[in-house]
């Protein structure tokens, strides 16, 4: 109960910033749009080309994103004490990273609501709802993951550069699985297509609880060590 | 920062006034008693409870004041105590108190970015007695305060227990019972009477009572447990 106050507290605390301060999210926004822009021009997309390239792009656009949203989370923190005056508290590391975690997912998630009806205009992708649950199933385990890295890369002068070089490696087994389901999504297959073969969905599900439990146990560690 | 062997006992509602020449390493002494950072080795003790091991529950007890101030740009006065005062499981409604103490009530709905440095400073004290804690840690708590500013630091000490760093030897000498004086990382003796050869000097003061202010009013120091 207390871990889930904090938790709430913490992120609706970053939301609350975010939306004051408008750091992040327009950059956000206009790197989606940009990427999909450059994308377009790059792959000279049209009607038939457009949809079967879409699968890599949104993976592409999304990681990198991602890696954008998550450098901050910590870094901003860092930049003004605040961290250590939240970890001076009995609160406790690990709901301090819930909810930091949390406050992350909502945001990534902001963005997909930007990239994915972009992509529909840009790259006549056909979005459904097959590739919207594969998104936000790899959103949660990605941002668990990616803001532990982000909260070790920002005790670092390089963090910048190590968070990538730490949160990729890791991040392949969303991409793989979840470019595989977007792909099946995309040539019409619906949630039970892939089941037979493989149940992505229930492979990113595992990932997701995997990288959570295993990210909140490691975040004492790395906060607070 | 090294710090060298330092044998410390404060007793229940004694001050003590950390004094020192920059780099003297009274940042670091400070920190290690607000349980920012753990000591390599030897023991440390606080309010009777092992502070390398039993940090959380510690910190319920310990209010912090660093040189970062650790408060967020995009919230208002009143919403960084009340986020603050979530960590430590307390109501939102100790936040408009805590505020009026440091004599910020007018500008509860200001952003942060929106105060002066002096009242940020106030903030940042306010929020380390929002939980009522019996021991006061303060680096520099008078950097930036005016004349008011810092006649308020003797209510907040009301009670408390304080180690407090200052560059102030009049201030240290109206608020506090004893001083420490380090130099490069030990103890060079105490800096309000004569200097000593070696060996565990810092032990409370027997019979220490109310010190004048230099204003002529009186601290209201508790006695000595």
């Amino acid at each position: 109960m207390r871990f889930a106050g904090v938790m709430l507290a913490v992120a609706a605390k970053d939301l609350r910033c975010e939306l004051r301060g408008k750091e992040l999210l327009p950059a956000l926004t206009q790197f989606v749009v940009l990427s999909l822009v450059i994308a377009g021009f790059a792959f000279d997309l049209d009607a038939s080309s457009g949809p079967r390239l879409s699968p890599g792009i949104l993976w592409l656009v999304l990681v990198f994103a991602g890696l954008l949203a998550f450098g901050r989370t910590f870094a901003a923190e860092r930049d003004v004490g605040s961290l250590e005056a939240m970890l001076l508290t009995p609160a406790g590391a690990p709901a301090i990273f819930a909810g930091k975690a949390l406050g992350a997912t909502v945001l990534l998630v902001a963005c997909e609501a930007v990239l994915l009806p972009a992509m529909a205009v840009f790259l006549a992708s056909p979005i459904s709802p097959a590739v919207v649950a594969t998104v936000l199933l790899a959103t949660v385990g990605m941002a668990w993951l990616g803001c532990l890295f982000a909260a070790l890369a920002a005790q670092t002068r390089a963090r910048e550069l190590l968070l990538p070089v730490l949160a990729l490696p890791l991040w392949i087994p969303f991409v793989v699985v979840g470019s595989r389901a977007v792909q099946v999504a995309m040539s019409g297959g619906g949630f039970g297509a892939w089941a037979p073969a493989g149940q992505p969905y229930a492979v990113l599900l595992d990932f997701d609880i995997l990288f959570l439990v295993v990210s909140s146990l490691a975040a004492r560690f790395v906060l607070d060590d | 920062m090294v710090l060298g062997p330092l044998d410390l006992e404060l007793a229940a509602g004694e001050r003590l006034a950390v004094l020192g020449d920059n780099g003297a390493g009274k940042t670091t002494l400070l920190r290690l008693l607000a349980t920012a950072a753990r000591p390599a080795a030897g023991r440390l003790e606080l309010l009777g409870v092992e502070a390398t091991r039993e940090r959380e529950r510690l910190r319920a007890r310990l209010g912090y004041v660093g040189h970062q101030l650790g408060l967020y740009p995009a919230l208002t006065a009143l919403e960084n105590l009340e986020f603050f005062a979530r960590l430590h499981g307390l109501g939102r409604e100790r936040a408009r108190p805590a505020l009026e103490t440091v004599g910020l009530g007018g500008v509860a709905h200001r952003r942060l970015e929106q105060l002066s440095r002096g009242q940020q400073q106030r903030l940042a004290l306010a929020r380390s007695v929002l939980h009522d804690p019996e021991l006061l840690v303060l680096d520099e708590p008078d950097a930036s305060l005016d004349a008011e500013g810092r006649d308020l630091l003797g209510a907040l000490f009301e009670g408390r227990s304080v180690v407090m760093a200052t560059h102030d030897l009049a201030l240290a000498r109206g608020l506090c019972h004893r001083a420490l004086r380090l130099r490069a990382g030990r103890e060079a003796g105490d800096p309000w009477g004569a200097p000593r050869a070696g060996g565990p000097s810092v032990r409370p003061r027997e019979g220490a009572g109310p010190v004048p202010l230099p204003n002529g009013r009186a601290a209201g120091a508790r006695a000595l447990g």
